[in-house]
């Protein structure tokens, strides 16, 4: 069914239930050609990006992030399974038309200039040439690399060349951007203009697939995140649902309690810190929270303040890491 | 169009190549060597420039190919500027195509002004009847290159840049000897004789592009040769890119 769409409606937005991305059973080994020993890249993966959202794919390295996005460009033939990208074969030229890429430290020409670069791959994401030499120009000066029209790319440092990359991606205005480390080799700058980047596409409609070691960033842009481990997907859900199935702890400062000795029964779950500043308890959970600060008002201290602990998704991905890990070991 | 834009591309990458120049540097060298060593010739100075002429349009030529040509798409997948190509709506017979014309479209120039440099030389020392016969022989040297350059991205394709570059010298050479294969293959026994038989056949027939002597005499061959010399290329070139394309189609860029 064509395709209908106003013309006042974000490229991204395309109404139906098509997901921007849907793998089934999507499998990639390696065989070495002269051991023939068979590794695993990717395991049966059943992964599904909806139109219009940030998703975040996480993991370690090695982890199959980098297998999927090749699978996902064609840059890879799947062992087996398959899928869709905006609603095409995957891999397949279709498919590709609507994709914006930033790989990994991205390498360029050596011998041309920030906009002949741009101009060229603009024109093979299938923009005329007037309009990619405009579009060239003004998504140098958009990514800060303005006033360096004439500078060969082999003069540019590494962060230069990440936004020079991300500036190619996006030149064309896709449907659906895969971005394979984006923040990597920028300085705390560059990733805020990124992270501006990202929320901006996603604000015109575009689908927005990264991967990402920053978790911080990660956390703060995306809708949902999927963690690949061991070529594995092993759980997709949102950022808050992810983090909120975990207990919270809870942070107490307080002064004038150095002295005094916890009971044994909250040895267990509540830490204590002697700081210059003060003494602070960090409990487990909230549980004992009402009996630890009567404890310490009986004891005479001064409660300075007490702040609850939002898990953060590093130590949701650290803890799915390190349970899949022992889960591994024992196997 | 895709092609002509990668071709384009490519051209303009080789063209700002210092190895470009240096051929370029070499070539005014070389015929400023024959300027030297023409007194030395004893009268026949016109011909040992018009033969070291145009001999050095296909040994630089060839210098570039082995260089530049060679590693053409294995140093794009070593460097990964390849993602951001394949990456986008464009098949990989295509990126193929537009190397190799990018790279063919350089070797050309550099023919192209040698072979006028040579003329005007000797137009200028008043041997204007040579030049004729030194435009054919450049075309045809040109032909040359743009079949041994479609070796050379086949051989890019499937393998490493060093390896690519002694597979491609290895059918250059193998190429300008095809005749004597075929005269070693009747002079021989049965395997080895069928194994000449059998590389005079699949190695590109180079001495068809070869009217070198004929432009020393100030003679030029008939224009059926350079039309047939001209398709030849043209059908060979194809089937060495249908190779490629076979081999390139289903890699995987791990």
């Amino acid at each position: 069914m064509p395709e209908t769409r106003h013309p006042s409606q974000p490229r991204g937005a395309v109404t139906g239930d098509e997901p921007a991305i849907r793998t089934r059973g999507l499998c990639k080994h390696y065989r070495n050609p002269w051991t023939l020993r068979v590794t695993q890249g990717l395991a049966d993966l059943d992964l599904e990006v909806r139109r219009g959202e940030v998703f975040g794919y996480l993991g370690p390295n090695g982890a199959g992030k980098t297998t999927t996005i090749k699978l996902l460009l064609g840059l890879l033939q799947p062992s087996s399974g398959g899928g869709t990208v905006m609603g095409e074969p995957l891999g397949s030229i279709a498919s590709r038309r609507h994709l914006g890429f930033l790989p990994e430290q991205p390498y360029f020409y050596d011998s041309l200039t920030g906009p002949e670069y741009l101009e060229f791959t603009g024109r093979l994401s299938g923009i005329g040439a007037h309009d990619a030499h405009g579009r060239a120009r003004h998504w140098l000066g958009r990514v800060g690399l303005g006033g360096r029209e004439k500078l060969p790319l082999r003069k540019y440092s590494k962060g230069m060349l990440q936004r020079l990359g991300l500036a190619s991606a996006l030149l064309h205005e896709p449907d659906l951007l895969i971005l394979d480390e984006p923040m990597s080799g920028l300085d705390p700058f560059g990733r805020r203009d990124v992270r501006e980047l990202i929320l901006e596409q996603r604000e015109r409609g575009a689908t927005v697939m990264l991967s990402s070691h920053i978790l911080p960033d990660v956390e703060m842009l995306c809708d949902r995140v999927g963690v690949v481990l061991g070529g594995r997907l092993v759980r997709t859900a949102t950022v808050d649902d992810l983090v909120a199935v975990r207990q919270q702890k809870v942070e107490i400062r307080c002064t004038g309690a150095p002295l005094v000795a916890m009971p044994e029964r909250w040895q267990t779950h509540v830490t204590r810190f002697e700081l210059p500043e003060g003494t602070t308890f960090v409990l487990d959970d909230a549980h004992d929270l009402n009996d630890v600060l009567a404890w310490l008002v009986g004891a005479r201290a001064v409660i300075r303040a007490v702040t609850p602990q939002r898990p953060s998704l590093e130590d949701f991905f650290l803890s799915v890491a390190e349970s899949q890990a022992s889960e591994q070991r024992t196997a | 169009m895709i092609a002509l834009l990668i071709a384009r591309n490519t051209f303009r990458e080789a063209s700002r190549d210092r190895m470009l120049f240096g051929a370029l540097g070499a070539g005014a060298a070389l015929l400023l060597a024959t300027q030297l060593l023409g007194p030395l010739a004893l009268g026949e100075g016109v011909r040992l420039t018009v033969d070291l002429g145009l001999s050095g349009i296909t040994f630089l030529g060839l210098i570039l190919v082995l260089m530049v040509g060679t590693s053409l798409v294995s140093k794009e997948i070593d460097r990964r500027t390849i993602y951001n190509l394949l990456s986008r709506p464009l098949a990989r017979h295509v990126y193929l195509a537009g190397k190799w014309a990018g790279l063919t479209a350089t070797l050309w120039t550099v023919a192209l002004a040698m072979g006028a440099a040579l003329s005007l030389l000797l137009a200028v020392r008043g041997h204007a009847e040579y030049v004729p016969g030194i435009a054919q022989a450049t075309v045809l040297a040109a032909f040359e290159l743009a079949v041994v350059t479609s070796c050379a991205v086949l051989f890019s394709a499937l393998s490493t840049p060093v390896l690519s570059a002694l597979y491609t010298a290895a059918v250059f050479l193998l190429g300008q000897w095809s005749y004597d294969l075929r005269a070693f293959a009747d002079r021989f026994p049965a395997p080895v004789s069928d194994l000449c038989r059998l590389a005079a056949n699949v190695v590109p027939n180079l001495p068809v592009f070869n009217v070198r002597t004929l432009a020393a005499s100030a003679q030029c061959a008939p224009a059926a040769h350079v039309l047939i010399a001209g398709a030849y290329a043209a059908v060979y070139c194809a089937c060495m890119l249908a190779l490629a394309t076979a081999a390139f189609e289903s890699r995987d860029f791990k």
